[in-house]
């Protein structure tokens, strides 16, 4: 291949590259993909932003609204049933099973009292931070589809886009015979 | 720092771009998806524990359909060998979570999980480590008495018996030149995918000496071959965690721009190297690698009271990658040396491509 289809062939595939990249940090900032995540209630509970209250401590406790809000900003909380769609801004559910417990989060009126925000748990032999977030949603299934094809689509014009990079390079890439 | 919204943590994406590089210039190296390098490296940059194996699994796909261009281009991949094992590795991959599953319900996975690695990977470091020692003893006397070493150089003498099993149907395979009854292939690729399904990983570091010792693959075949599995493999993983919300796609995204240059120069590399020189690092990545998940399996056995062990674990995980990169860039360095005639350190010449 000479240097100038390497040329031709690096810039559209960088173009294509730019675009995928584009069109996925588009999706992210304008709160589409973070929609699709954070889909549907998997369990019933009450649906928070977990954010607001990362650092509330059995010393410290963050107090939860219960209401009817379409969007949660900050200390807030909506009731959920499973397969409810989420309010904009919930990233997770309090299963009302973790309420009865009273060990993390207990219910005080209209209000939910939250005790421990995190705990640090064990994933094979390797400590993590375990919050509310992520607890009890349901991901839009055809967000799974979407990143694979998107994956799928960003690796091949990255990959091409290195070979026509080579090619201007001039390093030359022969073909290995196998004995 | 990058505050990344869906998994909830702020990390520097500058990490994520190198630990994308590094792990990408092993994986197109040695072809493998260095699952088991990137989930605790995430773990460590502050993601949950299943936000990691999300990420991982899907910029795993991804960094293998980059390294797969280019191990095409090199001829390194041959099509009907990796087609007649996607199928076998799909039904493992199915199996092999399901096994997860149970252990799981039987409240054991964890230790199950680890011993399972620790014994796998301990075995076929050891084969793997003879027969390459053995295959280089061979090429180093070759090179002194003067007779040219092809690129690949083997002394297991278990893909001949693999081969003559004639059961219907036989596959001919032009690229890797190797004719084989399906079947073998097959079980293979179930056998390898139960345990990348068991074990959460792409399964590359099982299914690359599977098919070096087993199937018959020169190394540089078995490297091209196994990262078009793990795009099927890997893709199906990453659909998975997809559609239960753990990847958070703009970690992956900057995994995939660190990758996008690693897996080049790695897959590039092997066109500079011979076969035994692949399987070295590989077996070195898979002790360095078994040390890691010991030390991890000695934390949880002592009921995490430990965190020293826990500690270690991670070090030696993240060091693993440093030092197999250090490794493939000294190789291709003093490959390009001997090429221009320049001197190299004895045991470079066997392990190297002439000209």
């Amino acid at each position: 291949m000479t240097k100038t289809t390497g040329a031709i062939k690096f810039v559209f595939w960088l173009a294509v590259s730019v675009g995928l990249f584009y069109y996925a940090f588009h999706s992210y900032y304008t709160g589409q993909m973070i929609s699709w995540y954070y889909y549907k209630a998997k369990n019933d509970g009450y649906a928070i932003h977990s954010g607001a209250f990362k650092n509330a401590t059995k010393e410290n406790p963050a107090m939860l609204q219960i209401g009817k809000f379409d969007k949660i900003e900050g200390l807030q909380a909506v009731e959920v049933k499973k397969g409810d769609r989420l309010p904009v801004n919930a990233d997770g559910i309090i299963d009302k099973k973790v309420i009865k417990e009273e060990k993390r989060v207990k219910l005080e009126g209209e209000m939910i009292k939250v005790m421990v925000a995190s705990e640090v748990k064990d994933a094979k032999g390797f400590k993590f931070r375990d919050t509310f977030k992520h607890k009890g949603i349901m991901t839009n299934p055809w967000a799974g589809a979407w990143n694979l094809v998107m994956i799928l689509a960003i690796g091949l014009a990255l990959g091409l886009m290195a070979e026509g990079m080579t090619d201007i390079m001039g390093l030359k890439l022969e073909k290995i015979v196998h004995h | 720092m990058f505050e990344f919204i869906i998994a909830g943590v702020q990390s520097p994406w500058l990490l994520l771009v190198l630990t994308g590089a590094t792990v990408g210039m092993v994986g197109g190296f040695i072809g493998v998806g260095g699952g088991y390098m990137v989930t605790p490296a995430l773990i460590v940059f502050g993601f949950p524990g299943y936000m990691a194996s999300g990420i991982d699994m899907t910029h795993i796909a991804g960094k293998s359909v980059v390294a797969t261009v280019r191990h095409r281009q090199l001829g390194n991949i041959d099509w009907v060998l990796g087609l007649a094992m996607v199928g076998g590795t799909m039904i493992g991959v199915e199996q092999g979570v399901r096994l997860l599953t149970w252990t799981k319900t039987i409240g054991l996975s964890g230790i199950v999980l680890l011993t399972t690695s620790v014994l796998v990977m301990i075995g076929l470091f050891i084969y793997t480590q003879i027969e390459t020692q053995a295959a280089n003893k061979v090429a180093m006397q070759m090179e002194k008495e003067g007779i040219k070493v092809g690129r690949e150089i083997t002394t297991s003498s278990l893909p001949a018996k693999f081969q003559r099993i004639s059961l219907y149907p036989i596959v001919r395979c032009k690229t890797a030149r190797i004719v084989i009854s399906m079947w073998v292939i097959v079980i293979v690729g179930a056998i390898t995918g139960v345990l990348a399904g068991f074990l959460g990983v792409g399964g590359g570091f099982v299914r690359v000496p599977a098919l070096i010792y087993v199937v018959g693959a020169s190394t540089h075949i078995a490297v091209g071959t196994d990262l078009l599995e793990i795009i099927v493999s890997g893709g199906y993983g990453a659909l998975r965690h997809s559609m239960m919300g753990n990847v958070d796609f703009i970690a992956v995204l900057f995994m995939i721009v660190g990758a996008m240059f690693g897996a080049q120069f790695g897959s590039i590399a092997t066109a500079y190297v011979r076969g035994p020189a692949i399987r070295y690092i590989l077996s070195y990545s898979l002790i360095l690698a078994t040390v890691g998940a010991f030390l991890r399996l000695a934390y949880m056995l002592t009921g995490s009271k430990y965190a020293v062990l826990s500690f270690f674990a991670v070090v030696f995980t993240l060091g693993e990658m440093f030092f197999l990169c250090f490794f493939i860039m000294s190789l291709v360095l003093f490959a390009v040396r001997y090429q221009k005639g320049k001197s190299v350190p004895d045991w470079i010449p066997s392990l190297v491509v002439q000209k």
